[in-house]
């Protein structure tokens, strides 16, 4: 309790010494996903501004941004083919649960010049980090399937890094874009902006942002899980429909 | 144009979509099958992930099947009272079909069963096929008088206890081998996602001795039957049809499929034959090689539980 609160008074006394806040956001907070979605870019943008009531009236860097997205959390396998007797078949698969469906790095240097790898470590910043947290398996195929589940995902975009993502256009304002393809999953995403200077986290800041579908694409995915029963028999209706009016439309 | 198709979540081209349907639809009017076993295939190679795709089918199945099956039925060439023994059986097989179809795909093993499923039964009818019709030319070729088979032929399992008499077929026989068809031919069905009419028509004819003007209108109501039952037990239980896709798939397949009817009347039974069993063997060949031939990729993810496409 009592070295609880004599840490309280030093971050009090230190904190705002470094007097440094970000200002951030994101360019759309809700990305609808309708009929012709073929993908979207995001904007994230901020700035680095002195702290209210700080000693300094301006920041001084160098400045480092690193930008982790998040998409929505989902249980996934990996799974691993073999041959036996000559046909490959899924011989072995490793659970994956609250992996997240999309995850994005982006800095403005490589990581490794911002910061510490073990840095890095702490805040849960890589890739295969990710996988290995999710992982319900032993410590062996953590690593093995972990990595390649991160590789099938990079391959695919959902992963990434991009260590020119974010870009300064003045000595305290950034911007990073964000892709998301057609395929990226519905659900709500953090972006989560991290601060450094001289290999120091300073600040950090969370923006979400959230993909979803609207109109009739969100009708048809909630009648789907909703009333699978009623949206069964509308899709048999449906196809006995076009197939009679196939049959009238063409009669000879 | 790109379409987004919300079960599936992913955007694909709608010409692309409506083009494959078209092509299989044509191919289908051509031979006088459901065009499921092209169809399902297909769709995977673009990147369908395969419950989507097989369920979407039987969507797309049934609508290419009723157009055809309507018709049939105006002429009186469907003998009701077979269908309902075959109809009902084929549901019951269906429902093993389905469950079956999620127990795979929660082990992870549904893929391969989906091409093994195809390797076997398309690789075994398409030799068939083809050796028939193979046979029927040369003795064409000869100038021999090829006789259709008798219908009053017998075989041993007609004479089976339960015998009915189904009268516009003009037969007399046991329901067990009726039964045992109709079940086979509704699990594979929905295993697969296909109607399984290149298989129902040859065994009408052949087993059951079912003459050749009541076959293809038969075989085409128990493929609507059983396919609407098997889209309606696929979105309980897997969730995965995706009617956007369907559609999409059933708005090219039945303009197809009448380009393909007036085009089969150019060509002779056996060489319809003969061509349809050598583009069922090219797809089974294609599984069989995806099974045998060391994979790109050994590892493979996919998203499990609820709404996921695995």
């Amino acid at each position: 309790m009592r070295a609880a609160f004599l840490a309280l008074l030093l971050w009090v006394a230190t904190g705002p010494a470094l007097a440094e806040r970000l200002v951030t956001s994101v360019s759309r907070t809700e990305v609808s996903i309708t009929s012709s979605f073929s993908g979207e870019t995001l904007t994230l943008f901020g700035n680095i501004e002195p702290e209210a009531g700080a000693a300094l009236p301006y920041v001084e860097g160098p400045y480092h941004i690193i930008i982790i997205v998040t998409g929505p959390l989902q249980d996934r396998v990996a799974r691993r083919k073999a041959n036996f007797f000559g046909v490959w078949l899924n011989s072995q698969q490793v659970t994956f649960e609250n992996f997240p469906s999309y995850f994005h790095v982006l800095s403005d240097a490589n990581l490794t010049n911002i910061t510490s790898p073990i840095a890095l470590a702490e805040l849960n910043m890589l890739p295969q980090q990710q996988a290995r947290h999710a992982a319900r398996a032993g410590w062996w195929d953590t690593i093995t399937f972990g990595d390649e589940l991160v590789r099938l995902m990079s391959e695919q975009s959902l992963f990434g890094v991009n260590t020119q993502g974010v870009v300064f256009r003045s000595n305290t304002f950034y911007s990073a874009q964000v892709n998301l393809a057609s395929d990226a999953p519905p659900g709500p995403y953090i972006a989560h902006t991290y601060l450094f200077k001289g290999g120091q986290l300073i600040t950090e800041k969370s923006d979400g942002f959230s993909v979803r579908k609207i109109g009739f694409e969100r009708f048809l995915g909630l009648a789907a899980v909703q009333q699978p029963l009623l949206y069964g028999i509308c899709a048999v209706i449906l196809a006995l429909f076009t197939g009679w009016l196939g049959g009238v439309v063409f009669r000879r | 144009m790109q379409i987004y198709l919300p079960i599936a979540e992913l955007s694909m081209n709608l010409f692309f979509l409506v083009g494959i349907g078209g092509a299989v639809g044509f191919l289908s009017g051509l031979f006088g099958v459901g065009g499921g076993f092209l169809l399902t295939p297909l769709l995977i190679f673009s990147g369908v992930p395969a419950p989507v795709a097989v369920a979407s089918v039987t969507g797309q199945v049934v609508a290419a099947s009723t157009s055809g099956a309507l018709s049939y039925y105006r002429r009186g060439q469907i003998d009701l009272h077979l269908s309902i023994y075959l109809v009902l059986s084929g549901i019951l097989g269906a429902i093993g079909g389905v469950a079956t179809f999620s127990l795979l795909r929660a082990a992870g093993q549904l893929d391969l069963f989906i091409s093994l499923g195809f390797l076997i039964l398309l690789g075994f009818v398409g030799t068939l096929m083809l050796i028939e019709s193979v046979r029927v030319w040369f003795r064409r070729q000869q100038g021999i008088v090829v006789r259709e088979r008798l219908p009053n032929q017998h075989n041993w399992f007609h004479g089976l206890p339960w015998r009915v008499r189904f009268k516009k077929s003009k037969l007399y026989i046991s329901v067990i081998p009726v039964l045992a068809l109709g079940t086979a031919i509704g699990f594979v069905g929905s295993l697969l996602g296909i109607g399984g009419g290149f298989i129902l028509v040859p065994a009408l004819v052949y087993l059951l001795r079912v003459p050749g003007n009541m076959v293809i209108g038969t075989s085409l109501l128990q493929v609507v039957a059983m396919m609407a039952a098997t889209t309606i037990l696929h979105a309980i239980s897997s969730q995965t049809v995706d009617i956007l896709l369907a559609f999409c798939l059933m708005v090219g397949g039945t303009v197809g499929a009448q380009f393909g009817a007036s085009a089969g009347k150019y060509l002779r039974g056996e060489q319809l034959r003969a061509m349809l069993a050598v583009l069922v063997l090219a797809v089974a060949i294609r599984f069989g090689l995806s099974l045998v031939l060391t994979p790109d990729d050994i590892y493979s993810m996919a998203v499990v539980g609820a709404g996921g496409v695995a």
